[in-house]
């Protein structure tokens, strides 16, 4: 804005201020209610890796394999993400219309058609005999590398820079996770995956803090 | 540049109408009632404002249907969009004015 304090005396630029003031708050609260809580969705992703992993890792111990009930928790942990990642953006979303809704259901079906491809995928995989160790390696990284392409998809989608580290970062960890053999890498998963969601949930938290002091600054001054 | 502000744009109300259609991207519409709600307007209030924007061509409103209920998307016109930048643009240079 401007170096110079305002002259209380000089209406127009009081004005001037107030109706930038008024249009950058309005524009706020537009923006912030029409699209995605970043921290919601990276930390319901965050906690049901962390948590779904951490399952898997502990019911692995002293076994080739995780038990069947730790498989049914991890996939419950992420039915939950996934059903509160759509209820969130389809009610943020809903009543607009247009380039950005479009790109946003494309987005959601790459999703789909990406995992059902891949559980066909895993199902040759078994028919041809796949099992033990090679199945849970072939899964695990399998769907991460779906979920990390996907990213870096949508960080071109969307023009966002903060997910294409992720989705790096995503493909680097199923990298690392699927090297270090089970049942090492549901600990790689739950620390590394879920940990960076959680980074993400608070990059952006720190992201709104920052823009919110910047923006009362602003109104401070006018 | 810091002539007359643009009297369509310049009442609170319709600022803030303009404002929030200027938030969504290009190609993007927002439906009645959604915006109603971000600027906590009555309907009828929110009509007025938006037939005013529409007679200056800032506003495009579209009336459809999705099902049997018939709904209403509004969005700036790139003639409105433009207004609102220039509109900006005019409160800037007299912010720089009463500054110097």
């Amino acid at each position: 804005m401007t170096d110079h304090p305002d002259r209380p005396d000089d209406d127009a630029g009081l004005a001037a201020a107030d109706s930038l003031r008024l249009i950058r708050e309005q524009q706020d609260r537009a923006r912030a209610a029409l699209g995605p809580d970043g921290r919601a969705l990276y930390g319901a992703w965050g906690v049901a890796w962390l948590a779904g992993y951490l399952v898997l890792w502990f019911s692995a111990q002293g076994r080739e394999q995780p038990e069947a009930w730790a498989y049914w928790v991890f996939a419950g942990a992420l039915a939950a993400a996934v059903v509160f990642t759509m209820v969130h953006t389809m009610s943020r979303t809903s009543g607009t219309r247009g380039v950005s809704a479009r790109t946003g259901a494309m987005y959601g079906w790459a999703w789909m058609l990406g995992f059902l491809t891949f559980s066909a995928f895993l199902g040759g995989l078994a028919r041809a005999g796949a099992d033990g160790e090679l199945m849970g390696l072939a899964s695990n990284g399998g769907a991460c590398l779906v979920v990390g392409l996907l990213y870096l998809g949508g960080a071109v989608a969307f023009d966002d820079r903060s997910l294409f580290v992720l989705g790096a970062w995503i493909l680097l960890v199923a990298a690392a996770a699927t090297l270090v053999g089970l049942p090492l890498t549901y600990l790689v998963m739950a620390f590394a995956g879920g940990g960076g969601f959680l980074v993400m949930a608070l990059v952006e938290h720190l992201r709104i803090v920052r823009r919110r002091r910047r923006a009362g600054e602003g109104a401070g001054r006018g | 540049m810091a002539d007359a502000l643009d009297p369509v744009i310049h009442a609170p109300a319709r600022l803030r109408v303009v404002a929030t259609l200027a938030a969504l991207d290009a190609g993007d519409e927002l439906s009645f009632p959604r915006l109603q709600k971000l600027l906590d307007m009555t309907a009828g209030n929110l009509s007025t404002h938006l037939r005013k924007l529409e007679d200056a061509g800032y506003v495009r409103v579209t009336k459809t249907h999705e099902g049997r209920t018939p709904a209403t998307y509004l969005a700036l016109t790139q003639h409105g969009r433009r207004a609102f930048e220039d509109y900006q643009q005019a409160l800037t240079g007299l912010l720089r004015g009463a500054g110097s």
